[in-house]
């Protein structure tokens, strides 16, 4: 035991010292030969995102906190607004659905969810990539659909794109970092202590093509707070079409 | 049965009535309201789930039932969805909603018996079992990490063996929680039926036609037959033979005159037993399915019911099968002639054993009976190709 605690510490260690390519796992796509140039002025819809925050127990279990899931919401909500608005973009809520419309909807928040877990899965994770992705992945292809049907989505008549986004964050509770430390320095265990992960997703609401999908399983910003959201937002939307193209941007997301 | 014994001896009075009803609950403490939360968001995808039948006069119905059970108080608690799903299952979670499942309808069959069965799920509620298990769940993980943490500075051997052992002993310790969940949902459960105008006994009868169900399912497989006196280390409820005998041991004995509402509950489920049959007989389960088809037809098979035979029989498909489907479809259409389903399922398998003109004759009968018919174009298909060849 003592000798495999060794290892699992020399590799943690080389692990931390080992310059790592920026590319170990890519987190972030752009369809190709697409380009929203910034300021052009396109409406975004954005559908209700999916936002879960609570605590980590020492156990290791999700504990879901109603005030902070709140909290979340309405600070990621008025982050993305200002990020959107700096690159030149009109960002609008998706109307309240009823009936079929509402249905429509969830089912496509549904195919979002499973067609995100795919790219993570298959496309951005090296050792996990189907064959068809990989050779799409040499050719910097990146090509995903949700299918035409999202021009009947309620609200797509008044948009150019649709944003989907998902959110979960658990912060460690007191417990979890004590074990953490105490596994640490102990028996040199690595406990993980937190989850922060989040996806989000362009979606072009005439083809269905997603046109840029951002994917990251380890994020920062306290999203209970409105700076942390807005530091959040920027990680979300990192690499959003446009974003690079105007320096004035991210001087812009911190006012 | 030794484990029974303390259970059924305990269990010789009927179950009390049920708590004073508090009214609308909000809730408590940072884990409740977090859980409400998250159920909340679960219960959005829900209302606008394809799986939910939203038939009102069905929906309004089993609600009925459920107020019948729990008292017209209680059951403004509960907002109920019925999930097209074959398994016999219900479930109500902390925030109130209650999803029943199609597969739970198929099963019972009486009013008395889904009381039963939503009135164990609202015990759950009312008790907010679901908070303690979580609660519970939280304590034992928390201690089993420091338990790995501490292991793994102890020698190899020891660390790992005290670790296991501690393992195996919270695992079953959760187990055993849930089991007492179980058993204190069901004392609720039939305590508002005996408090009912429905008969308390149907709630034992559920858990014997469970044990059947599964006889019949294992003997169709081939398998053994399976065992309902005995608790598995790691079951979450109590062994179904406890079930039923503490169900009948807890349902007032004055009582068991009373009307179970049989006939009502067929009335209102007659419109769905097609589609519940259809979604059972998918389930690739002979035996089970077979049970529940002959269970319906106890008072007289009903033209559905010989389709349903007829689908299950021709789904399995030995020739021998085909012949008995041809004939119990046969047996459908003397009962109602102008039902397509039978007229179909009819030429399929006169197809399949080789009486092709026969089998045209009927399909041509079911494109009559419903133009409109998904698979229109392919039975067209068939009828014109079975003057050809032979």
């Amino acid at each position: 035991m003592k000798k495999r605690a060794r290892l699992v510490a020399a590799a943690m260690t080389l692990a931390a010292l080992y310059p790592q390519p920026a590319a170990a796992q890519e987190h972030t796509a752009v369809k190709a030969g697409f380009a929203l140039p910034a300021n052009s002025g396109k409406t975004i819809l954005v559908f209700r995102p999916a936002v879960r925050v609570g605590a980590q127990s020492t156990g290791g279990l999700f504990e879901p906190n109603g005030d902070w899931t709140d909290r979340a919401r309405a600070n990621l909500e008025a982050a993305l607004a200002a990020r959107q608005a700096a690159l030149g973009n009109i960002v609008l809520a998706a109307p309240v659905a009823f009936g079929d419309d509402a249905r429509l909807v969830e089912e496509y928040q549904a195919l979002f969810g499973a067609l995100s877990r795919a790219v993570i899965g298959y496309q951005f994770f090296r050792g996990n990539r189907l064959p068809t992705k990989k050779r799409e992945n040499k050719a910097g292809v990146f090509d995903w659909s949700l299918g035409s049907g999202v021009s009947a989505l309620p609200g797509a008549k008044d948009a150019d794109y649709a944003l989907f986004i998902y959110d979960k964050d658990a912060y460690g509770s007191t417990g979890r970092k004590i074990l953490q430390i105490f596994a640490a320095l102990g028996p040199g265990i690595p406990v993980k202590s937190g989850e922060h992960a989040g996806y989000a997703g362009l979606v072009d609401l005439r083809s269905g093509d997603v046109v840029w999908l951002n994917a990251d399983l380890a994020m920062g910003g306290d999203v209970r707070t409105p700076e942390g959201a807005q530091k959040r937002i920027g990680q979300l939307l990192e690499d959003f079409p446009g974003s690079t193209a105007a320096p004035a941007a991210p001087a812009a997301s911190t006012k | 049965m030794p484990v029974l014994a303390p259970v059924l001896a305990a269990a010789t009075t009927p179950a009390p009535p049920p708590p004073p009803y508090t009214g609308a609950y909000q809730p408590q403490g940072v884990d409740e309201i977090g859980l409400w939360k998250e159920m909340d968001e679960d219960e959005r995808v829900l209302a606008n789930s394809p799986v939910l039948i939203r038939d009102e006069a069905l929906n309004a119905y089993v609600r009925g039932v459920l107020c019948a059970t729990v008292g017209a108080d209680r059951c403004k608690a509960a907002r109920l969805y019925i999930l097209r799903t074959p398994l016999f299952n219900a479930n109500m979670a902390p925030n109130g909603t209650m999803r029943v499942f199609s597969g739970l309808l198929l099963r019972v069959r009486s009013e008395a018996e889904l009381g039963a069965v939503l009135g164990h799920e609202f015990g759950h509620f009312e008790q907010r079992h679901s908070l303690a298990a979580f609660k519970a769940h939280r304590a034992g993980t928390d201690v089993l990490s420091w338990g790995a943490v501490l292991a793994g500075m102890l020698p190899y051997a020891q660390g790992a063996y005290s670790l296991r052992n501690m393992q195996i002993s919270i695992y079953g310790r959760l187990s055993r929680f849930s089991r007492d969940q179980e058993r204190d949902a069901d004392l609720h459960g039939i305590g508002y039926l005996n408090g009912s105008a429905l008969r308390p006994q149907a709630a034992s009868v559920v858990w014997q036609n469970v044990m059947t169900e599964a006889e019949r399912s294992a003997a169709a497989r081939g398998q053994a037959h399976p065992r309902f006196d005995r608790i598995p280390f790691f079951a979450s409820h109590p062994a179904d033979a406890e079930r039923a005998a503490t169900m009948a041991a807890l349902a007032r004995p004055d009582a068991a005159t009373r009307d179970d509402g049989a006939a009502r509950y067929a009335a209102a489920l007659a419109p769905w037993l097609p589609l519940f049959l259809d979604d059972q007989i998918k389930l690739n389960d002979f035996g089970a399915s077979d049970y529940l088809i002959g269970m319906l037809g106890e008072h007289g098979a009903t033209a559905p019911l010989w389709v349903a035979r007829g689908d299950l029989y021709r789904a399995r498909g030995y020739p021998r099968d085909l012949v008995s489907a041809a004939e119990f479809y046969a047996n459908a259409i003397a009962l109602d002639p102008n039902l397509p389903e039978a007229q179909r399922g009819l030429g399929l398998s006169l197809f399949k054993t080789g009486r092709r003109a026969e089998g045209a004759e009927a399909l041509r009968r079911y494109l009559q009976l419903k133009p409109a018919a998904p698979d229109a174009a392919m039975i067209g298909m068939l009828v014109a190709t079975a003057g050809q060849g032979q």
